[in-house]
């Protein structure tokens, strides 16, 4: 039969129990037990970026942590990085505002991202921008306008 | 049913209104993650479905082995041809009746390496994903043709409608006093949506419950309800979001129907999410395409006759035309033509619809040629185009409706400096950077076909919208809203619009970019109506206090009724409704022509595309047109090609909303640019397999390989192309991309690269 795990999980500064068999990524917990399904599964191998989180402050590709990797780390989803019904964080306010998005699949992933590529200071100039936020693909195209939004979000931030 | 309510916008006031830059409606939501995708719902129930693939390309199956699978922790089920219940054939998109054999999505014959044989559903993810791997299949292998470059492959056949000849274009040609030929290749290319496809399928008796992204709902509703053999009233197909489409996602697939299937013999909701790896043979998507195009022209450069032979990949078992004419027979002109085109079959899943099928190959092809023919006659790329300019539409030979592609070349190469650029190959240089500047058209028709949609007007005062049409990000959310408001009078953000739902009024396909046109046009008509009701209420009504006024004389504006003589007497739609005790308004309305009108041909007209108009139907040509002027950099010792910049210029005609539009076509260049450098399926001749199944080896452009983007609009409301005057948008912008960089990356190096991508070993 199956062997699942109780584990706890810090997401967004709530602690979540859950039983899980130890194969399940922190990706399938958070879209499938958790119902958190803002962090998008686009290829469940690490090349898309889609499923970007942040656990203890650093993005990081949910799909590629187990669950029980994440127990005792802070986790944050797209879900809260802003306070519920709260302003939006910059970075959401300037993805709006420059349009830096089309089917929105995978924009939680890049803003994610995004607030990890300013806290890590890497905004220098549009290039790095374009460098530190390559990791995350995004097929509609949006590019351009991430590289706006994330250079105002930065400014806001700063 | 999704439904997204306007948020408070930024800018002014006319960003509500049709043409304002308004931020996308549906933007909030996406950005806080509280978008509900359609594979993110959770029946209670629901369980997982992984398909088992052919790891061969042709053959037969001889047996599968489920015992371990069946045995292993939550396998409920192990679904093969043999245990499978029955399904019947669907009538096809085009209308075409179904044959009277059963609809097999399991695979007994295999034709391509990836077709689905088997598919195992358990109580989670893991455990069928554990157990798929447990099913052993067993096959008779047969030799496979990998790909049209395999001789065996042959020439294919001939599909004579797509031929096209005017004039004696081989005659025309011989006696030519300049002539070129060069063959001109595209790879497979993928759509590659970061949303991968897939569906959560739940019965209730016989009504089917289907979740799925959707470019078109009442078609796929209607090939569900055919399969499954139930009334299509039966079907509710719900797509609220839509991850990335590019084509991909507008007919069912055969993993629709294994999940349908699975959850009918299951009695459980089933959920089946095709793996990255699966999105590369589940279904198809550009064909690998070849072209021979002979240019014969005068020593001046003027076009006596273009000779173009096509030919693209199809599958063993089905027909897929990839239209590599289309843009050589309208772009310039010639009195002498000839096109025609082949398919060949090889083993490979059926091609599917790529954004902008065939004009895009067919503009890589003859924007290729016309510059090299600039070249060999000693004239500017550009002055080529213009000397070679069609006044009128040489194939259908009717008039542009508008083709604004004069001003696109001249906006566009004033953007980017085109006459700095030394017109010699290999001539500018910076430091080991070679550096090119080329130019490339491109245009894509505008297809038409009739639309519905519900207006509201509730007892508050705010409108709602519906319609089955769907926003996959070209924002018909928003652009629908602002229609609305637009046309009763209110502002935008008291517009909620829900769409992605087969129960709401019926919607043709959002594909080849019309859906922005036809719904615009729709909920125009219904908003219309519900606006002449409304001001007829506040006339008709007694307790109206606009009672017995002339209809013509009332206005409204901002939420508020008035009559222009007595501004004094404006009153809000609430308190209007309310005085007349009215708790809605609502007026359902299509666009369909008179003869169309009959239940039969509303159902044809959104579950199929037999109404369909071509861009020649009628008294003029339609279509939108582009050009892209491109400077690219190349490294003299590796070969690597940057682009470094890129101004297009666009003639979508009337933009509804142009924040939005320009979001569109740099999605559709970014893409282009993927296809020039980057994007190629890599078939492995041993096994026939494409073998860079993946995201890191199947190159998407990243964010790195992009610069800025300067895009123009040149358009002009052409109320010919419709209603309110748009023309086509999403697929534009990618026609031409390619080419205007492999032009770019001559100018550069000196070198043709005439087969996609450019990549650096053809360069050094």
């Amino acid at each position: 039969m199956t062997n699942e795990i109780t584990i706890h999980l810090d997401i967004n500064g709530k602690t979540h129990s859950l039983s899980v068999e130890p194969r399940v990524t922190l990706l399938d917990a958070l879209r499938d037990h958790l119902a958190l399904t803002g962090t998008k599964k686009g290829c469940d191998q690490g090349q898309c970026g889609a499923c970007t989180v942040h656990v203890n402050g650093e993005r990081v590709l949910s799909c590629l942590t187990l669950a029980a990797q994440a127990e005792g780390q802070k986790i944050t989803t797209i879900e809260g990085l802003s306070d519920h019904g709260a302003e939006l964080h910059p970075v959401q306010a300037a993805f709006l505002e420059h349009d830096a998005f089309q089917c929105g699949y995978c924009t939680p992933g890049q803003i994610m991202s995004a607030v990890a590529c300013i806290r890590e200071g890497h905004t220098g100039s549009d290039d790095e921008i374009r460098e530190y936020m390559s990791g995350n693909l995004c097929r509609c195209g949006a590019y351009p306008h991430i590289i706006e939004a994330v250079r105002e979000a930065a400014k806001v931030m700063s | 049913m999704t439904i997204v309510e306007t948020r408070a916008k930024r800018g002014d006031a006319s960003d509500g209104t049709l043409g304002g830059r308004l931020s996308r409606i549906d933007g909030p939501a996406k950005i806080t993650g509280a978008a509900d995708y359609a594979l993110e719902r959770q029946p209670d129930g629901m369980v997982h479905a992984v398909l088992v693939d052919s790891t061969i390309a042709s053959g037969r199956v001889l047996s599968i082995d489920a015992e371990a699978a069946e045995a292993a922790p939550g396998v409920l089920l192990v679904m093969t041809p043999d245990n499978a219940l029955p399904i019947k054939s669907a009538t096809d998109w085009l209308g075409t009746p179904p044959p009277d054999v059963p609809y097999e999505p399991l695979a007994r014959t295999i034709t391509f390496s990836g077709q689905h044989v088997a598919a195992v559903i358990a109580e989670t993810f893991e455990q069928a994903t554990s157990a798929a791997a447990l099913v052993k299949v067993t096959y008779e292998d047969t030799a496979a043709i990998a790909s049209f470059d395999d001789p065996r492959a042959g020439d294919g056949m001939a599909i004579d409608q797509m031929t096209v000849e005017w004039g004696d274009a081989e005659a025309a040609l011989a006696s030519a006093p300049v002539r070129i030929s060069q063959e001109y290749k595209t790879p497979r290319e993928y759509n590659v949506p970061i949303e991968p496809h897939g569906l959560i399928a739940h019965w209730q008796g016989d009504t089917l419950t289907v979740w799925e992204p959707s470019q078109w709902i009442d078609g796929m509703a209607r090939t569900y309800a055919e399969w499954f053999d139930i009334p299509f009233e039966n079907v509710r197909l719900r797509s609220p979001y839509i991850g990335g489409g590019f084509g991909s996602k507008a007919l069912p697939l055969e993993h629709g129907a294994i999940a349908i299937n699975a959850a009918r013999m299951l009695g459980r909701p089933v959920k089946l999410a095709v793996t990255r790896p699966q999105t590369f043979t589940a279904y198809g998507g550009r064909p690998a395409t070849r072209q021979t195009i002979a240019l014969g022209a005068t020593r001046e450069g003027k076009l006596l006759s273009i000779v173009h032979r096509g030919a693209n990949e199809t599958s063993i078992t089905g027909i897929a035309v990839e239209p590599l004419g289309s843009v050589t027979s309208i772009m310039y002109a010639t009195p002498n033509f000839s096109s025609r085109q082949n398919i060949v079959p090889v083993n490979t899943v059926k091609p599917g619809a790529l954004r902008a099928p065939g004009e895009n190959p067919s503009a890589f092809g003859i924007e290729c040629a016309i510059d090299e023919l600039a070249y060999e006659v000693g004239i500017d790329p550009l002055e080529i185009r213009l000397l070679n300019y069609a006044e009128e539409d040489p194939h259908a030979k009717k008039p542009w409706s508008t083709r604004r592609l004069r001003e696109a070349y001249a906006a566009g190469a004033e953007a980017i400096g085109w006459s700095n650029r030394d017109p010699r190959p290999r001539s500018m240089r910076v430091g080991n950077q070679l550096i090119g500047y080329g130019v490339a058209a491109g245009t894509y028709p505008v297809r038409r076909t009739p639309g519905e949609a519900l207006v509201r007007i509730l007892s508050d005062g705010t409108v709602e919208v519906a319609s089955s049409s769907i926003d996959m990000g070209q924002g018909t959310y928003t652009i629908l809203a602002q229609t609305a408001a637009e046309a009763i009078g209110v502002p935008v953000e008291t517009v909620r619009v829900k769409l992605g739902d087969s129960a709401l009024p019926r919607a043709p396909v959002a594909g080849g970019s019309q859906l922005a046109n036809l719904m615009t046009g729709a909920v125009h008509k219904a908003a219309l109506a519900a606006r002449d009701e409304l001001i007829g209420l506040a006339i008709n009504d007694p307790n109206s206090p606009f009672r017995a006024l002339q209809a013509n004389t009332l206005v409204i504006e901002n939420g508020q009724i008035a009559s222009p003589r007595d501004t004094g007497s404006a009153v809000a739609i609430a308190e209007v409704m309310r005085r007349t005790g009215r708790d809605k308004i609502e007026t359902l309305r299509n666009t369909l022509p008179e003869k169309l009108r009959n239940d039969k041909d509303h159902f044809r007209n959104f579950t199929t595309i037999s109404t369909m108009l071509s861009p020649t139907d009628g008294d003029y040509s339609l279509h939108s047109w582009c050009v892209h002027f491109v400077e690219v950099r190349v490294d003299v010792d590796f070969g690597t090609v940057r682009v470094a910049r890129m101004v297009s210029a666009l003639d979508s005609g009337r933009l509804y909303n142009p924040k939005l539009a320009e979001s569109q076509w740099k999605g559709g260049i970014i893409m282009g640019i993927g296809q020039a450098l980057l994007e190629e399926g890599i078939v492995d001749s041993r096994h026939g397999r494409v073998i860079n199944n993946n995201l890191g080896d199947y190159l998407v452009p990243t964010n790195a390989d992009i610069p800025d983007l300067e895009v123009i609009s040149v358009g002009i409301p052409d109320t010919h192309a419709s209603v309110l005057g748009g023309k086509a948008v999403g697929e534009l912008a990618i026609v031409g991309v390619a080419p205007a960089i492999a032009n770019a990356v001559y100018h550069a190096t000196g070198v043709r690269v005439r087969d996609l991508p450019i990549t650096l070993e053809k360069l050094i």
